[in-house]
């Protein structure tokens, strides 16, 4: 139990307070919580039965590194000054301090690459085994086309919601611009007549009012491109149309079938012959089924 | 068989031209009996010698049993990053882990290795050990990101050299120097490898935050039309993400391989047992706390009685 307890009591998980980090051992400091992907909490204070034998680290690294003059064409590896602090818990900054580390990276080796005289990038027809196989990159490929063709088609319905809203907005205008037009017309009218009535029926030319016939503007068809159909029908101005022709031959039909057996009566006799009708051939299409009925049509 | 491998790659001239004279000499000091001293011979004599250095690294990658498949998946992608690695089959762990890697490492002629071993079906640790004597590093591995998620984008030519770049905290301190060195000897492409290809067209990043390293790998790319004229290219040059993400949590460092004296141990390591084991501990005292505060209410209310209400009695009726 002893143990046990004795981390219980270090592991705090709630509080938050300063981190002091780089000396190891002796600082009794006590640490910022942090959790990365999978909850690891750190330590409150560091424990103190860590082990850092610095002596043997420095003889290790001696015992394996390679040997001073050793070219720096085999590490390839540069260092990199970071210059603030990064929050691990801020995903942005941390992947951000990542990138400008690699880009600066690249910087400066591509400029020792230079001096030395050797191909760095990769020219663009060299083509060898990649990483990743051509299969992956044509998904990877599906899926950022696949993204792209969302956004824009998030951004359409947008602007279609926006232009809707806009164009309602027109059309009100338009509305209300006609209904005070008419108005005023008939407000015109009016006083025109009354001004007529006052005066007498003179029928003097100046008391016309000017309405505008006399302007020399010949009888202009309506500017309405679609005479006939109202600006509010929804129906695209198709209800009025249609079925001319066989409206009328079923009217016919119709009309000759209530006065042959009118209205009410008997149910289910309606329609059927009676001996005075059976050979009354009035309704039937005449000549329609003329010729032969094995041809066929 | 593998000594003698080793003897016709080994450079060096001195014993070939002994050879007419006398013909056992060469065996003695290049083959010698006892499996230290060659292998000694082999990282010492190639940089002492008057000769190029040559970097012979070889290492091996292997898993342990019951690995979890997004692990297995990242040592594919380990696998396909190095090409101077050689995949081995899973070791079973109940064994004494170290003497087993230990003789499979020297069979296969590496002289390191990275170990991913995964605990639970859950917790990934990797192993990063130099073979014949050198360190041994015990990681904690978290946010794990393989090179088959969509997002990552990029893509580099198989074998190419890395570009490693490390941030200045690695100067900060001892333990971290020696990570480093062995980072950049095991992850390093040895140059004119026989898998390696000539450019070099991604980057490495180690970045130590929070105490753990981080790790990213970035493609080069450059605009097409612009790639003939380079200096103009690299302004225009954007970094893609190709490859695994991970963060190493340093957990131990020994000084043999796979074991022997503890040399370092991180003293804000928890093992993710132990969290797991406090989160239950924590959700367990939920009812029992709850029963306490009840009690602990009824005697507060018990010692201290209200007084009685004026208006108890208002709407009786």
């Amino acid at each position: 139990m002893g143990p046990r307890s004795k981390d219980l009591s270090l592991l705090q998980v709630e509080n938050n307070v300063e981190d002091d980090a780089d000396d190891v051992i002796d600082d009794a400091s006590e640490e910022e919580e942090s959790e990365s992907e999978q909850e690891d909490v750190k330590l409150m204070e560091p424990s103190k039965t860590a082990i850092y034998n610095r002596e043997g680290l420095v003889e290790k690294l001696e015992d394996i590194s390679w040997p001073e003059n050793v070219d720096w064409m085999h590490k390839l590896c540069l260092d990199i000054d970071q210059e603030k602090e990064v929050d691990v818990n801020d995903d942005l900054a941390r992947e951000l301090a990542f990138y400008t580390q690699a880009l600066e990276g690249t910087r400066l080796a591509f400029d020792k690459f230079q001096s030395m005289g050797l191909p760095f990038l990769r020219p663009p027809d060299y083509y060898a085994e990649m990483v990743k196989t051509d299969a992956h990159m044509q998904k990877v490929k599906g899926k950022l086309l696949a993204q792209k063709r969302q956004i824009e088609e998030a951004e359409e319905r947008r602007k279609a919601r926006e232009a809707k809203r806009i164009a309602k907005e027109v059309q009100a205008e338009k509305l209300k611009e006609r209904a005070k037009q008419k108005k005023q017309e008939i407000e015109e009218v009016k006083k025109w007549r009354k001004q007529r009535q006052q005066s007498g029926f003179k029928d003097g030319k100046d008391s016309m009012p000017d309405l505008g016939f006399e302007d020399g503007k010949a009888f202009e068809r309506s500017s309405k491109k679609r005479p006939g159909v109202s600006p509010g029908d929804r129906s695209g101005g198709k209800a009025k149309q249609g079925g001319g022709k066989g409206n009328n031959k079923n009217k016919k039909n119709r009309e000759f079938r209530d006065s042959k057996f009118g209205f009410g009566g008997k149910k289910g006799m309606k329609k059927q012959n009676t001996a005075e009708t059976t050979n009354d051939f009035r309704a039937f299409n005449k000549g329609g089924a003329a010729g032969n009925k094995k041809r066929k049509r | 068989m593998g000594k003698k491998r080793k003897h016709s790659e080994t450079q060096t001239a001195e014993p070939r031209k002994k050879d007419e004279g006398a013909p056992e000499r060469p065996k003695r000091t290049l083959m010698g009996w006892k499996d230290k001293d060659e292998v000694n011979q082999q990282t010492e004599s190639s940089p002492d010698s008057p000769q190029v250095f040559r970097n012979k690294e070889k290492v091996m990658v292997t898993c342990s049993r019951r690995i979890n498949y997004r692990y297995r998946h990242l040592m594919l992608n380990m696998v396909s990053l190095l090409p101077h690695c050689k995949k081995d089959n899973k070791v079973e762990s109940r064994s004494s882990k170290g003497a087993t890697l230990n003789e499979l490492i020297e069979l296969r002629g590496c002289s390191s290795a990275l170990f991913f071993e995964c605990r639970k079906h859950q917790d990934l640790y990797m192993w990063m050990a130099r073979c014949p004597n050198g360190p041994s590093v015990k990681f904690l591995v978290n946010a794990v990101h393989t090179m088959e998620e969509l997002k990552l984008t990029g893509n580099h030519l198989k074998g190419s050299r890395p570009l490693l770049t490390f941030s200045s905290n690695f100067e900060k301190d001892a333990h971290w120097k020696l990570l480093k060195e062995m980072i950049i000897q095991i992850f390093g492409t040895p140059k004119e490898h026989r898998k390696s290809k000539p450019y070099h067209d991604h980057v490495f990043v180690f970045s130590i935050v929070d105490d753990h390293i981080w790790f990213r790998n970035y493609q080069k790319s450059v605009p097409h039309n612009e790639s003939d004229k380079m200096v103009r290219g690299l302004d225009k040059m954007t970094l893609v993400e190709v490859g695994p993400r991970f963060c190493l949590n340093p957990i131990k460092i020994f000084a043999g391989s796979f074991g022997g004296p503890t040399l370092y141990e991180n003293p804000f390591y928890v093992s993710p047992n132990q969290i797991r084991a406090l989160e239950k501990r924590k959700k367990a005292g939920k009812y029992a706390k709850k029963v306490k505060a009840k009690t602990r209410r009824k005697m507060h209310e018990q010692s201290n009685p209200l007084e009685p209400d004026e208006f108890a009695d208002m709407w009786r009726e």
